[in-house]
């Protein structure tokens, strides 16, 4: 019997090429009945090989291979320079150059593995980042330290054997050998074969077996594994490049000499070490060694610090009462009723699941934010808790909804539940993070791992970059690959690659994309999950190595997010949203700039703008609601309460429109199709949703109600049609379904009918929870917008790039709604959109006599308010420079151009540039009319030097103001003068304004056509709802998003803005084909066809296309493709 | 006066010049190596048909636009018609730049006519040499630049009216820095007229002494005198021998005169020369009857010739042949030497009808090295040896021969051998760095020659053939068994193998030359056994391997 000892994945990163569901593969495929993954420094790949390995019934053994430092040759100098300089925690390695190898270990118990843990965490928090292997690597002190539970095997050519034996021959290597026995104990190190087919390779085995048998060591026989297959040492290779940098011209013998480290089969080993049949029969011996595998985690969660008198459960209870008064104090009795009921059954298996702990823990975080303000939300299936309703941890009455507990937590499914909370984006989110730090320690809590991998472009550069092309070469490929979402079936790689402008049949090109094809999917080097926190009760270290991440401060664990899951580790994501950002920072504007407090939690519930708004789908800028599809969707569906916005969230998602749900639903909603339903018994389920299945939770009910399933099994088909989905597991599962299904009396073709709408929606669907989360932050944004328009899209453009519209449209669409808004004004700006009062003249003063006769004065202000953008959007101008800006303005403000040069030296002259070019430096005025303006009111004094100067006045000023005067005349202040440059044109200062802010304030570049537009026959985008179905019409303006959605059999969806609005136009795909650079390329387009006007959704089904000259401003588009 | 030629989309119109059929097309002029050939020029009609710079051979190909690889060879001789044109209207012509020429025509009304006529002359006269030009005249050099670059066909500016008349042309025809440019462009300053307007003082506040250069550019100002074109200094000597020469002693009499006079030349401007080419003009009639390659010379050096000079290719040619040397030299009789081994190496084809030889002046190398520098054989006697050996050895086998960083065994290649450049005392390496291909990391393939027991683990010599030895082998089981190559033959006595090495996948089998350049060879793999063969003195031991691409068999070497 043999078993492959000594194996490493593609997660030694570009030291492998496999990812251990193919090692696992191949050594089912072998018959091999165990297999060990030693991947360089870490146990990266660990969970994945351990659960590819159980589903194959193969063993899984852990280990790692460690980088060693011998310090064997080094004099004593030396070593205690280096000792010196690792304990001061500093990285100086200039005195110390030394040699590392690597030493394979296995684990052989628990107590193994967690030494293993503790030894890598211990290395990797030596250094940053990425550190050389000379600063992270383990000494001997190490190796002591965490050896027990481990088994050494002694390497192969970079093995502390061979580099033993290169250095000081036999002896030396005896010596090195006998030492390696003292650190790991007799009965734990096994001298290492390896027959890779290379003479040098051979003199050491000789050199090894003659050792071991003077030692008395057991000899046993490896592959050193590093790819699956022998074809994937091209793989290898080109890793090797890409790591040394070099290409594969260049590398020369980094290179493997030939591909025999790939998994071979017992038969092929034993014929290879037929001359040691003991080699071969010790891996049998030692793999039955080898008890440890990762079913054997030790995890333990942390537990939550409560008062003495109370257990954790107690304390969790208490809360929660505390919290259910709150929450449902005020309902009616009935709802009281069902709210207790659920609780305690909630908390009775909380308690059963001994998980009191966790709840309390997330409970902590959510208060921790709350009381610091931060707006805080849980999302995902643990709005489906009451328990979490009521400790404020969601937001989403899981009773009044009639939520499914089962699809958050359920006794069956064995797993820990998955709390998500939702934080504003940015430093907030931050505070959080540091607080779960601070508050479970640095060996307590981490976040998880975000393994990046090779993915089309990385792939198609790196790649490209090892064959030798040059940057530009590199560039083209790069763009050419993952162009759009949707791809025609006959559009080959080959094709793509012609139309980019390449020939495939270069041998060359041939290889590179044979390469990038390989390494796709491939783990490249390890990243920070965003928000993914684990914690632990202590060492978390002993569970999973940690090591620290680029950011200053933070620690990652190896695993990333699903693997933790995987390995039962507990987690909380901390998600940064950018609508929270924009709802907690339109809060602040509004109780800044209005005086008023707009309080998300008690929001009016059923407000009539709100519904007007989201009916006529004046959605830009709405959270979940604003894109094209869901606008298209929103006269249709035309909600009138908050279930609706629940619904309209969850309907436009794949899972719905790959199903076919969303159709059936609308026509039912509109009376056009009756009610019906798969079968009678599943009427409550579906009745809401009009018989049509449109929720996660929905599908787990109708399996509970039609094929008798528990919750806990209900949940287990879900996962089972999820993202990881197996046809295995499928395939049970459906057989389990349909037997469930027969019993209870439902016939074939309602359970064909349940099966579609179970896996078309289990990999897709949005569970219910989540979407009433989302419905709560979309309604909330759609309150906002129609009230607190100025706030509301302030906030929105300080939070950008975020949503499905680029600032340019949000500030039109504002300004249709009436929003006045100010341009970039070095005077008056700061780095952030802000809002100014300009109610100075709307205000109406009323007074009453009261009671006691006194005079009382109110006054009815009608409050409005202008957004004066930002400085951060002038672009070119670096945050630094806009913040000395504000700050040097609010000390005094400018007096002149020349003056803005001095007082702020951090600005260059191409940011001066850019202020002027914008316009931002037009209100810095001249001496003289400083003077003469002192007392007038702010803003007639605003309008008046409007007037006077211009955008290249101050761009002639900037030329002269950047340049330095010499230190004779450098103190003598100098006013500015008028030039002799013309004002910019209409034309210069969209282009001006699109260039510098990408956006223009003025008249959408469309209005200045709009003579001609007429004259064409080009209606504008606010008269087509106007017009009858079926009516040729032309349709034109600036296209603002450009979508091929997978679901669309190849059609494209053009947004054309113009100044009335957004008009839309569908493009078959016949019509792009004809037009591809046209309709991709250019950025005004008329469009002629058919006016499909149906239900108030309006578009142009395109029948020709052609481009508009309309301006050379920038205009940008947001192209999902 | 001055008059200007400017030919617009000059890359096409060197092409175009060469192939008149293209003059009504749309073309587009490509540049770079496959697999990116991408568009460099293209002419009006190609832009109008959709062409951009930059987009590849393949895209570019999807118009319908004829596609032309550029060529620096019909661009110069372009050029140098451009140059011949204006310098059959006046002896004092300045070569502003490959596409634009500046002549003086000051007092050539008697000769030529007035300006008007004389600038219509020159656009005739580039028509008919195939180059479609404007021709501006204008008071002063740059202006007549801007003029021609500007406006299309003649044009004629009287003196005084050249800012009235430039006012119109855009502001790049001043080919101004970018970030001038850029600020001009902000400033909404787009032509002459407008730049000529700004107030002086202010402009070179802003833009200093190169805004008011441009300034007074804008205003046709700028008075300067033009830059002649000087002729080439050509050095080259030729004779035609009234009797055909068979023999390469008479010729080395002949060489030897030319040389002397060469030399002499070079020597009286303090030059040297650091390359030779000598012309032979062959008697045709006798070229026809011998057969092909001794033209060119020796079949076996075809290849090679053809790299050093594509012209010996063709038969109707004369026969060139080139001396380049390491350093800038000046000594006709080394030359002599050197000629005479180059011809005995490469003889003529045919008796030779006249002698043409040029040399490349280069400015002499300094005298003295540093003191402390080691002594090298000095450059010229060098020089003289290598060549000699060349002449044995043939060229691409003489050199220093350099290791390649590969595992493919015995993989190296000739570098030309030179002298390195003196250089000061350098300090040691530090024993700690290490590097690729350094002696250090060859230390695993000598690993037992380190041990300190060389009894145990003796170190063989292979003693390699080059080439190795084409073998026949019997295999068994995977194994050789009976080996036959040459005197080695025989039953294999014991065998230890196969040791395994393969590399450079990422090459085809065939390398196509023209991208591959830096690379050796393609792909290989091959399977290697030490076996020993008991022969008439006793046991040898050889290491034989199999070529697994072709499945051939060879002895590589024997073993001490």
């Amino acid at each position: 019997m043999y078993v492959e000892l000594h194996s490493a994945s593609a997660f030694s990163f570009l030291e492998g090429a496999s990812v251990p569901e193919e090692l696992v593969d191949t050594c089912v495929a072998a018959e091999m009945p165990a297999m060990a993954l030693l991947d360089r420094d870490g146990v990266y790949g660990s969970p994945r090989f351990h659960l590819a390995a159980k589903k194959a019934g193969v063993k899984a053994h852990i280990g790692a291979e460690i980088t060693f430092l011998p310090l064997r040759h080094r004099d004593t100098e030396n070593v205690s320079s280096f000792k010196f300089q690792v304990s001061r925690g500093r990285l100086e390695t200039r005195n110390v150059k030394r040699e590392t190898c690597c030493i394979p270990l296995l684990a052989e118990s628990r107590a193994g593995y967690q030494n293993l843990c503790r030894l890598i965490t211990r290395m990797k928090m030596r250094g940053p980042k990425d550190a050389p292997p000379e600063v992270i690597a383990a000494c001997e002190d190490d190796l002591r330290e965490y050896a027990a539970g481990l088994i050494c095997l002694t390497g192969g050519d970079d093995g502390p054997l061979a580099a033993a034996l290169a250095e000081g021959g036999i002896d030396a290597a005896r010596r090195e050998v006998e030492r390696l026995v003292s650190i790991f104990g007799r009965e734990n190190v096994y001298v290492e074969l390896q027959r890779h087919f290379l003479r040098e390779e051979e003199a050491r085995n000789q050199a090894a077996v003659e050792i071991a048998r003077e030692l008395r060591l057991p000899i046993v026989a490896s592959n050193s594994v590093r790819y699956a297959r022998a074809w994937q040492r091209e793989i290898l290779d080109a890793f090797t490049a890409i790591r040394h940098h070099r290409t594969l011209g260049t590398a020369g013998r980094l290179l493997a000499r030939n591909s025999e480290r790939y998994v071979k089969t017992p038969r092929e080993m034993a014929h290879l070490f037929a001359d040691l049949p003991e080699a071969i029969a010790e891996t049998g011996q030692l793999s039955s060694r080898l008890e440890f595998t990762l079913a054997d985690l030790g995890y333990e969660f942390p537990r939550y610090p409560v008062p003495e008198d109370e257990t954790m459960m107690s304390f969790l209870r208490k809360r929660t009462e505390e919290g259910a008064r709150e929450r449902y104090g005020r309902a009616d009795r009935h709802l009281r009723q069902r709210a207790r009921r659920q609780i305690e059954r909630e908390l009775a298996l909380i308690e059963k699941l001994d998980l009191a702990g966790y709840f309390l823990i997330v409970w902590d975080i959510v208060r921790f934010c709350r009381e610091q303000g931060i707006l805080v939300q849980g999302r995902g299936s643990a709005a489906n808790s009451a328990v979490c309703y009521s400790l404020g941890i969601t937001a989403v009455d899981p009773i009044q909804m009639e939520l499914l507990f089962e699809r958050f937590l359920s006794e069956e499914r064995g797993e820990w539940p998955d709390i998500d909370l939702d934080l504003p984006s940015g430093e907030q989110r931050e505070r959080a993070i540091q607080y779960v730090y601070q508050r479970y320690g640095k060996l307590g809590a981490a976040m998880t791992a975000n393994v990046i991998t090779y993915r089309g472009r990385s792939a198609a550069r790196e790649i490209g970059k090892v064959l030798g092309f040059d940057p530009e070469m590199l560039d083209r490929l790069a763009k050419l690959v993952g162009s759009w979402e949707y791809r025609d079936p006959d559009e080959t790689l080959e094709r793509q690659f012609r139309d980019g402008g390449f020939d495939l049949t270069h041998p060359r090109l041939r290889k590179f994309l044979e390469l990038a094809l390989a390494v796709q999917d491939l783990p490249r080097h390890l990243g920070q999950h965003s928000g993914g926190m684990v914690v632990c009760q202590g060492q978390l270290d002993s569970v999973v190595p940690l090591e620290p991440a680029t950011m200053p401060g933070r620690v990652v664990v190896q695993w990333d997010k699903e693997d933790c899951a995987d390995m039962g580790i507990i987690k909380v994501d901390l998600l940064g949203l950018g609508m929270m950002a924009v709802l907690e920072d339109s809060i602040a504007m509004i109780h800044r700039d209005y005086g008023e407090e707009a309080d998300l939690a008690h929001l009016p519930a059923d407000d009539p703008a709100v519904y007007a708004a989201l009916q006529k789908a004046d959605t830009v800028g709405m959270f979940q609601v604003e894109s094209r599809a869901q606008m298209s969707c929103l006269p249709r569906l035309r909600p009138k309460c908050f279930y609706d916005i629940v619904v309209e969230v969850a309907i436009i998602r794949p899972g719905p429109i790959v199903g076919q749900m969303v159709n059936p639903y609308l026509k039912r909603r509109q009376g056009r199709e009756p009610v019906t339903y798969p079968h009678p018994s599943l009427e409550p389920v579906l009745a809401r949703t009009l018989g049509v299945p449109l929720f996660q939770e929905q599908l787990l009910r109708m399996a509970m109600i039609a094929a008798g399933f528990t919750g806990g099994e209900a949940e287990e088909l879900r996962r089972a049609f999820g993202f990881k989905r197996s046809e295995l597991r499928m395939r049970d599962i459906e057989v389990k379904l349909r037997a469930g299904m027969e019993r209870n009396g439902i016939a074939p073709k309602a359970q064909q009918q349940i099966v579609n709408s179970i896996t078309s929606f289990a990999l897709y669907g949005f569970p219910e929870s989540h979407a009433a989360s989302f419905a709560l932050l979309a309604y909330a944004s759609a309150w906002l917008k129609c009230h607190y328009l100025a706030a509301f899209t302030a906030a929105l453009l300080n939070n950008q790039p975020m949503g499905f519209y680029h600032p340019s449209t949000i500030v039109k669409d504002a300004q249709r709604h009436g929003l006045k808004f100010k341009p970039a004004d070095v005077a008056r700006s700061k780095r952030l959109c802000t809002l100014e009062d300009v109610s100075s003249f709307t205000f109406h003063v009323s007074r009453k006599e009261t009671a006691d006769g006194a005079q009382r004065e109110t006054r009815n202000v009608k409050r409005d308010f202008a957004v004066r953008l930002g400085l951060r959007y002038v672009k070119g101008l670096r945050e630094e420079a806009a913040r000395a800006l504000v700050r040097e303005r609010e000390r005094r403000p400018f007096a002149s151009i020349d003056e803005l040069a001095r007082r702020v030296p951090e600005l260059r002259k191409s940011e001066l540039a850019a202020l002027a070019e914008v316009g931002a430096l037009n209100s810095v005025s001249s001496f003289e009319f400083q003077v003469s303006s002192e007392n007038e009111p702010a803003n007639l004094k605003l309008e008046t030097r409007n007037v006077k100067h211009h955008r290249r006045d101050a761009l002639w000023q900037v030329e002269k103001a950047a340049r330095p005067p010499g230190p004779l005349l450098e103190e003598i202040a100098e006013a500015d003068a008028a030039s002799p440059l013309p004002a910019m044109s209409d034309e210069e200062r969209l282009v001006a304004d699109f260039r510098g802010t990408g956006l223009t304030l003025g008249p959408h570049p469309m209005a200045y056509r709009r003579r001609e537009m007429d004259a064409l026959g080009v209606r504008p985008a606010r008269e087509l709802p106007g017009l009858p179905n079926g009516k040729r019409v032309r349709a034109a303006g600036c296209v603002i998003a450009r979508q091929r959605p997978g679901t669309a059999r190849g059609f494209v969806f053009l947004s054309l803005e113009d100044e009335t609005g957004i008009a839309n136009a569908i493009i078959t795909p016949d019509l792009f084909e004809k037009n591809r650079l046209l309709l991709v390329g250019e950025q005004f387009l008329l469009v002629e066809g058919v006016l499909q006007n149906l239900d108030n959704v309006v578009s142009v089904k395109a029948e020709r296309v052609m481009p508009l000259a309309i301006t050379g401003a920038a205009t940008r588009s947001h192209d999902f493709h | 006066m001055n008059a200007t030629i400017y030919v617009p989309d000059f890359l096409v119109a060197a092409v175009v010049r060469l192939e008149p059929a293209l003059r009504e097309k749309a073309v587009a002029v490509l540049e770079g190596e496959p697999p990116v050939v991408t568009v460099a020029a293209m002419n009006e009609a190609a832009a109008e048909a959709g062409i951009e710079p930059g987009m590849t051979k393949l895209q570019a190909a999807a118009y319908p636009v004829e596609l032309r690889q550029r060529s620096p060879a019909q661009e110069a001789a372009a050029h140098a018609v451009l140059l011949d044109c204006a310098q059959a209207f006046s002896p004092r012509v300045e070569d502003t730049a490959a596409d634009t020429i500046v002549l003086d025509i000051a007092g050539l009304e008697r000769l030529f006519g007035p300006p008007a006529k004389l600038a219509q002359d020159l656009a005739r006269r580039a028509s008919e040499l195939g180059l479609e030009a404007n021709v501006a005249v204008a008071a002063n050099p740059d202006a007549a630049i801007h003029a021609a670059r500007g406006f299309a066909s003649v044009t004629i500016i009287p003196p005084g009216k050249q800012a009235e008349r430039l006012g119109s042309l855009p502001v790049d025809v001043l080919q101004v820095a970018p970030e001038i440019l850029q600020t001009l462009d902000r400033w909404g300053v787009r032509n002459l007229r407008a730049l000529a307007a700004l107030p002086e003082v202010a402009i070179v506040e802003r833009l200093g002494q190169e805004g008011l250069r441009l300034q007074k550019l804008a205003r046709g100002a700028v008075e300067r005198p033009l830059v002649p074109a000087e002729p080439p200094l050509e050095f080259e000597e030729t004779m035609e021998l009234e009797h055909a020469v068979e023999l390469l002693e008479p010729l080395a009499f002949v060489l030897g005169r030319l040389l002397e006079q060469l030399c002499a030349r070079l020597g009286a401007r303090a030059l040297a020369t650091n390359e030779l080419r000598l012309m032979l003009d062959l008697d045709a009639a006798q070229i026809e009857d011998s057969p092909r390659d001794r033209v060119i010379g020796r079949s076996g050096h075809r290849v090679i010739d053809s790299a050093v000079n594509s012209m010996t290719r063709s038969p109707d040619a004369p026969m060139t042949r080139f001396i380049r040397l390491p350093l800038p030299m000046l000594d006709s009789r080394l030359f002599l030497k050197l000629l005479q081994l180059e011809l005995r190496a490469h003889p003529p084809a045919a008796p030779v009808m006249k002698v043409t030889l040029s040399a490349e002046p280069v400015q002499p190398r300094p005298g003295q090295g540093g003191l402390f520098l080691p002594a090298t054989p000095a450059p010229d006697r060098l020089e003289l040896t290598l060549a000699r050996l060349a002449g044995i050895v043939g060229k691409q086998k003489i050199g220093a021969a350099e290791v390649l960083d590969t595992h493919r065994p015995d993989a190296f290649q000739m570098k030309r051998f030179a002298p390195s450049a003196p250089q000061g005392l350098k300090p040691r390496r530090e024993s700690g760095d290490r590097e690729i291909g350094s002696s250090e990391h060859l230390k695993t393939d000598h690993l037992m020659t380190r041990s300190p027991d060389p009894a145990m683990y003796s170190t063989m010599a292979l003693r390699r053939f080059r080439p190795p030895l084409a073998a026949t082998v019997e295999v068994r089981d995977g194994e050789p068994v009976r080996i036959a190559a040459g005197e080695i033959r025989g039953e294999v006595a014991s065998v230890s193998g196969p040791w395994r090495n393969s590399g450079e996948w990422w090459k085809s089998t065939e390398t196509t030359p023209r991208i591959d350049t830096d690379d050796h060879g393609s792909n290989w793999a091959r399977d290697e056994w030490d076996i020993a063969v008991p022969g008439t003195q006793g046991i040898a031991l050889y290491r034989i391997y199999r070529d697994l691409a072709s499945s051939a068999w060879f002895v590589e070497g024997t073993y001490d």
